[in-house]
């Protein structure tokens, strides 16, 4: 390749470094690390907390997990990815159109998630479903006595 | 670093080099992954809708993936919390591989890219015994033998729906609740986990090329960039299925 373009920059070597700028990079690297376990830990340690506080399903521990999780994506691409040291138009041309497309499906989902909620909007079969599925899991949270009749049943059956 | 600052990003689309700076493997590695994340993305949102749709009948994480190797008690989320911490360290691993590339440091590349595969393979085995324990069910190794649980199943003998207890997990029924949350696990860690597999081998061949002295010879380490670049978005990847399956 170079025979044909002798004045072309050499892009790939123009990320190398000495040792003391990668001891710098290293310990940046590290932490970025431990920030990131850090807020996995405290997540585990919150969504274990959760079913016994009654937070499951609570608005505040949604937003909490999702904004967490974007700290870390963007830990991960910025450090990790090194996009954070990228020319400034290479950044954009990566994150604007993923973004764009993000906001634009969040939106979507969030319009459709509303409108397939009212009632009027839950067709008949979704509701058939629905109760069915709530009442297998009554039955299943009854106990196994009953559980293990119809196993057994079942299985005269095939026998 | 330092050469950005340098750069006259005004002068460079006049032609004769990149505007972006960036050679044109690791360009197109980044288009590639921006339309794999659209997909990821697309799968996500199709899962949030579903999921928010059948919210009263969805089972709890918690309540689903409870096991851990070699320890027979109820540690809810432990083990996924511990596969989520070995691939954030692996890709730690694949980032300290590309610095030591950086510097032109062979071992250095050896070493980490080494442990960076290990870790993967590691990933790769988790997800298959947790597959493995959410297919098969509660019936198996599940504490103090409770087990099943109340489904519709399809008898081929009537052609009707019948009430039986099920154990663990296929397309059309599951123990844990509605099909749906079966069909989205199935789906999105299967098509996350044939990332990290296909990371794997793309780890290994360079690897092999590394120990051959390929990139010695060819003066940088830019592959190991690129395939750095994979690795990380298929542990971005990782943070957001985990956040949406396992916490949510």
């Amino acid at each position: 390749m170079s025979e044909f373009h002798d004045d072309y920059p050499h892009y790939e070597t123009m990320s190398n470094h000495d040792e003391a700028y990668g001891k710098k990079a290293r310990r940046t690297l590290w932490n970025v690390f431990w920030i990131m376990l850090a807020i996995t830990i405290f997540e585990l340690i919150i969504g274990s907390m959760a079913p016994g506080h009654g937070w499951t399903g609570t608005l505040w521990l949604k937003v909490l997990f999702i904004g967490l999780t974007v700290v870390k994506a963007a830990a991960i691409v910025l450090w990790f990815m090194h996009l954070g040291h990228e020319v400034k138009f290479f950044k954009y041309i990566i994150l604007l159109p993923y973004i764009t497309f993000i906001l634009y499906a969040v939106f979507i989902i969030l319009v459709e998630g509303v409108y397939s909620g009212y009632p009027r909007n839950v067709t008949r079969v979704d509701q058939i479903f629905i109760d069915q599925q709530k009442e297998l899991k009554s039955h299943s949270a009854q106990g196994g006595g009953d559980a293990h009749a119809t196993e057994a049943a079942h299985g005269e059956e095939h026998h | 670093m330092a050469h950005v600052a340098e750069f006259d990003a005004k002068a460079a689309w006049d032609g004769g080099q990149s505007p972006f700076r960036v050679s044109y493997g690791k360009m197109m590695m980044w288009f590639f992954l921006v339309s794999d994340a659209l997909t990821f993305g697309g799968l996500l949102v199709s899962y949030g809708f579903i999921r928010h749709k059948y919210a009263e009948v969805w089972p709890k994480a918690e309540n689903v993936f409870t096991h851990f190797p070699f320890i027979e008690q109820h540690l809810p989320l432990a083990y996924v919390g511990l596969m989520t911490f070995i691939l954030i360290m692996s890709s730690v691993t694949m980032v300290l591989a590309v610095e030591a590339g950086h510097r032109m440091d062979r071992r250095g590349v050896t070493v980490w890219m080494f442990w960076t595969i290990v870790g993967g393979a590691m990933f790769v085995g988790s997800q298959a015994w947790e597959w493995y324990h959410f297919i098969v069910g509660t019936h198996v190794g599940g504490p103090e033998g409770h087990g099943g649980a109340l489904r519709n199943v399809w008898d081929p003998a009537t052609s009707t729906y019948v009430k039986q207890v099920y154990h663990g997990a296929t397309m059309a029924v599951n123990e844990y609740g509605v099909p749906q949350f079966a069909n989205y696990f199935f789906f999105i860690t299967g098509f996350h986990g044939f990332h990290v597999f296909s990371g794997v081998i793309i780890n290994l061949t360079i690897f092999l090329n590394v120990l051959k002295g390929t990139y010695e010879k060819r003066g940088h380490y830019e592959m190991i960039e690129k395939v750095g670049l994979y690795w990380h978005f298929v542990d971005l990847v990782w943070v957001f299925v985990f956040t949406f399956f396992y916490l949510l």
